[in-house]
């Protein structure tokens, strides 16, 4: 059933090209498994990651802490499946799934802002009115990108797919 | 309005971040083996180096500089930009757990981009207005996601080519580099009519 899994994923990998992640699974539910995703820095270097901050103490804005409140949820079919703690597993979403997720989360809201203050400064023409401006759009961006994400979310595209066991050596770059 | 044009071609083009003042290096070599993560990766770092860069000129004009506390400029802005990147990653989660979740995954934390503070740092030597060092700190960011994406392009056609065995892998890409930083050297030759 493990094989007839992991091949019936890859054939989901092979027919939208898709970008892969590396989880780990800290924690096993009926019917769940709990994800950390792995990659922590921009650098990409997951296998250094213990030492650059502190990686063991999960005090607020350490990467133990950032990667905690990263934690997601992935679908566990019960039998030989099943994932196990401690294992590292692949997973994957489309391509263009990403990009929309990116330019939901940061592009909306900072376009919004950028107009904002735009408006604002040419208005008034005033520092503390701009950064009102500034404000006011980024919090309208982030409500579009609100009804953006939901939408995302309803079609599906925005859920993490199994795609395979990870090989020992096979890192997050 | 030229003013705002050459402050965007200047900060994006002439000045780029990565190619002329080598910040963000790390990022630069390590989240560029793909043309969406690299995009991704660009929006995020706008985002970031915009929003943080406003909160350290409204930090700089309104605290440091008021109560004479220049000394304090870069412990202050590491300080503010780590704020913002906690917020911002705060007020994503709270507005769509969704993309907090998706986003995650695949693109990695921005915290150690030097870049960041380095933006911060130049728009406030240059003593700009509030909307000037905006746009600044955009169309820095602008150059940044622009070289991100050009090099994970040069860098995906690479991965597909022979090359030399010495060469394969990281030496070849720091010459790619090296050679686009050279390419971005002829943009120093536009001047203000």
């Amino acid at each position: 059933m493990n094989a007839t899994r992991e091949i019936a994923s890859m054939s989901q990998d092979y027919s939208t090209p898709m970008v892969e992640g590396i989880a780990r699974v800290v924690r096993v539910e009926p019917g769940w498994a709990w994800l950390e995703p792995e990659q922590t820095t921009s650098c990409g270097s997951c296998a250094s990651s213990a030492s650059c901050g502190s990686h063991s103490a999960a005090g607020i804005g350490s990467v133990a802490s950032r990667l905690q409140s990263r934690r997601f949820r992935l679908d566990n079919p019960a039998g030989p499946g099943e994932l196990r703690e401690g294992e590292r597993v692949v997973v994957g979403v489309q391509n263009s799934a990403l990009l929309k997720a990116a330019v939901l989360a940061y592009g909306f809201p900072l376009a919004a802002a950028l107009c904002g203050g735009g408006i604002a400064q040419s208005a008034y023409e005033s520092d503390p009115l701009s950064m009102l401006g500034v404000a006011a759009g980024l919090a309208f961006g982030l409500l579009v990108a609100r009804f953006g994400a939901h939408r995302l979310a309803v079609r599906g595209e925005a859920t993490p797919r199994f795609l395979r066991r990870a090989r020992p050596d096979e890192t997050c770059k | 309005m030229k003013e705002f044009a050459m402050i965007m071609i200047s900060a994006a083009l002439v000045n780029n971040v990565i190619l002329a003042r080598f910040l963000g290096l790390c990022s630069f070599m390590g989240v560029t083996t793909r043309i969406d993560t690299a995009a991704g990766m660009g929006f995020a770092t706008t985002f970031v180096i915009t929003v943080s860069s406003m909160a350290d000129w409204a930090v700089q004009t309104y605290l440091l500089d008021a109560y004479g506390l220049g000394f304090l400029r870069t412990v202050t802005f590491i300080l503010v930009i780590a704020s913002a990147v906690q917020f911002t990653e705060m007020t994503i989660k709270k507005v769509s757990p969704e993309l907090f979740q998706m986003l995650g995954i695949y693109l990695p934390l921005i915290t150690t981009n030097c870049a960041v503070l380095g933006v911060a740092l130049l728009l406030v030597e240059g003593h700009m207005s509030f909307i000037n060092a905006t746009l600044f700190a955009f169309a820095s960011s602008l150059g940044y996601s622009l070289v991100m994406v050009i090099f994970a392009g040069l860098r995906e056609r690479l991965a597909l080519v022979q090359v030399p065995r010495l060469f394969a892998g990281p030496p070849i890409a720091f010459i790619v580099a090296g050679m686009l930083a050279m390419a971005f050297m002829g943009f120093s030759g536009i001047a203000a009519s």
